[in-house]
């Protein structure tokens, strides 16, 4: 079950800081690289909450941020609708997609998962990139960033798209960690643990998965519609099944069923992806390599691995502190 | 309470289980007997819903619920222990049975709110561990307490969701015989009106707890009467008692 310790409060201190800091700080593609990372880590919280806390290694979670992204796009650019309500509009029609193939997928496990949740992926992919409704190959453009004018906020510029983006970050994991920690998401976990054994005592497995599978897609969707006001336009590429391969390494690499670790993953992966392709094409090598020495490691991620060095003597020396305190306290009050 | 009617089933060629007819009243307890292969968990696995009969129906509270899914059934006040533990090792002995708790009250499948910290699965887990003596373990991990304390945790995960009939299927398997008598006192001591079907090898245990004792052999129900019945029964000594009255 999902619980904060003081390493992982450390380390979301610490992304938050550094995050703010690049955020005011930083130039145009500073602020580009930012944006990029905050997306992918919302899009990676999504796939961590049913991947790491429900065993539900979901290769659709790129195809669901897609969908996510062309609700946004119609609803805007072709429906009309004002922005935050085609946002609420495309958070909740992917939620309902996800729970569609969350409810399906539920009865399979491992590979066979994966797999189905790929073909929903791949489907979805072949529709958009073939239908002329949704742009076809050349896709979608002019899509209109959300209006906040009325707070004195130009979302236009990068620096205050950013920062945005780095609030609402920090709302969904929020809402993530409020997700797993809920009866629904301590129910999900005791699934992954022993299935069988939750449906003896009385649990509907396929509606729990569903479910949770449902608010994971809410989330990717909604990085989805972010990512569509970031970039102004969108392509079928958003929904292809490549995403969510990246997403998987990434949470992988961050520390699966860590909420904390993707979110460092994604900032490993953006900035390794832009800084080794200053120096060749050859990028994806070089995360494969490393990706490779992650797993080699037996360590659960680039997190999981900071977890197993450090997180045990923090947690002895915070309590080693409060005794301390304690103790000075009694003298005190003596 | 719990009623099989005629239940049958096969696997290929294999017939595991033949015309089973039970009948358990309210607050009994029934003690399976039978030699390995006998078909005892197979009938478990029917009455749960973890398999479907060929025939024959199994009722629940004067409910036939021989359609029904296992949770469906679980829900309904069936609830079962397993043979090996199917505990969720990484978690604590309470958040096991808040899990077990928070099903029962619903509060296992809310968005809002920590379903482990609601009042009534608090009282449940609370009132479960005191039963099955769990109290001193709460806050340990599965991992980190003795298999024999797993096999009591094993009983109170499945009574948390606060069952009319408890199924257990070997409860003392593996544990020594002081464990064991602890384990006699333990099943002694649940609430008379909870209706028990045990699997038991362990004979001291059976002639203590049961009223009721049924025998199964390829299948079939070959004797099904009182504990000092079944201590004078020839056919019983030959097919399977004959080796503990030797020992």
């Amino acid at each position: 079950m999902f619980q904060h310790t003081a390493l992982r409060y450390t380390a979301l201190i610490l992304l938050a800081v550094g995050a703010f800091t690049q955020a005011v700080t930083a130039g145009y593609f500073g602020l580009e690289i930012l944006t990029e990372i905050l997306l992918l880590a919302m899009l990676v919280l999504a796939l961590d909450m049913v991947a790491g806390f429900g065993g539900m290694v979901s290769l659709c979670h790129g195809a669901l941020m897609g969908v996510g992204a062309y609700a946004y796009a119609i609803l805007t650019t072709k429906a009309g609708i004002a922005p935050p309500v085609a946002l609420g509009g495309a958070i909740a029609i992917t939620g309902a997609a996800a729970w569609v193939i969350g409810a399906i997928g539920a009865r399979s496990h491992g590979i066979y998962f994966i797999m189905a949740t790929l073909a929903f992926g791949q489907m979805a992919y072949s529709y958009v990139f073939e239908a002329p409704f949704f742009g076809g190959d050349d896709g979608m453009g002019g899509i209109p960033r959300i209006d906040l004018s009325l707070l004195g906020i130009d979302l236009n510029d990068s620096r205050s798209f950013a920062l945005f983006c780095l609030v609402l970050l920090g709302a969904t994991y929020g809402a993530a960690v409020l997700i797993l920690r809920s009866g629904l998401g301590r129910s999900l976990t005791g699934v992954m643990h022993n299935e069988q054994r939750m449906r003896a005592l009385g649990l509907t497995v396929w509606r729990v998965k569903a479910d949770v599978f449902g608010l994971s897609g809410m989330i990717a969707g909604f990085a989805g519609a972010l990512s569509a006001q970031h970039v102004m336009y969108i392509s079928p590429g958003l929904l292809g099944w490549t995403v969510s391969g990246e997403a998987l390494v990434v949470v992988i690499l961050g520390g699966l069923g860590t909420l904390v670790g993707p979110m460092i993953g994604a900032a490993a992966f953006v900035i390794l992806k832009h800084e080794v392709s200053n120096v060749t094409s050859y990028w994806h090598l070089v995360v494969g390599v490393l990706l490779i020495a992650v797993v080699m490691s037996r360590a659960n991620g680039i997190f999981g691995w900071i977890e197993a060095r450090w997180g045990a003597r923090l947690e002895r020396r915070l309590s080693d502190l409060t005794r301390k305190t304690d103790a000075e306290e009694i003298t005190t009050d003596a | 309470m719990l009623e099989t009617r005629n239940l049958d089933k096969s696997f290929g060629a294999v017939h595991v289980t033949r015309n089973v007819s039970l009948k358990l009243e309210r607050g009994e307890r029934r003690v399976i007997l039978g030699p390995n292969g006998a078909g005892k968990t197979t009938l478990f696995n029917l009455l749960v819903g973890e398999l479907t009969p060929n025939s024959g129906s199994v009722l629940l509270a004067g409910e036939d619920v021989t359609a029904l899914p296992v949770a469906k059934r679980a829900r309904r006040g069936l609830s079962r222990s397993y043979q090996k533990n199917t505990l969720f090792d990484g978690l604590t002995v309470e958040e096991n049975l808040g899990l077990a708790a928070a099903i029962h009250t619903g509060a296992g499948t809310r968005l809002w709110g920590d379903s482990l910290a609601t009042p009534e699965v608090r009282e449940i887990v609370a009132e479960v561990a005191e039963q099955v003596r769990l109290m001193p373990y709460l806050h340990a991990k599965v991992s980190e307490v003795s298999y024999g304390v797993r096999r009591q945790f094993e009983v109170g995960v499945a009574l948390a969701t606060r069952p009319l009939v408890l199924l257990m299927d070997e409860p003392t398997s593996g544990v020594g015989p002081e464990m064991a008598k602890g384990f006699h006192d333990l099943l002694n001591d649940l609430p008379r009106d909870l209706t028990l079907l045990i699997i038991e090898h362990d004979m001291d245990l059976a002639f203590d707890v049961a009223d009721t004792i049924t025998v199964l052999n390829y299948g079939e129900v070959v004797f099904d009467g009182l504990p000092e019945e079944a201590r004078g029964s020839t056919l019983l000594k030959e097919i399977y008692l004959g080796s503990w009255e030797d020992a």
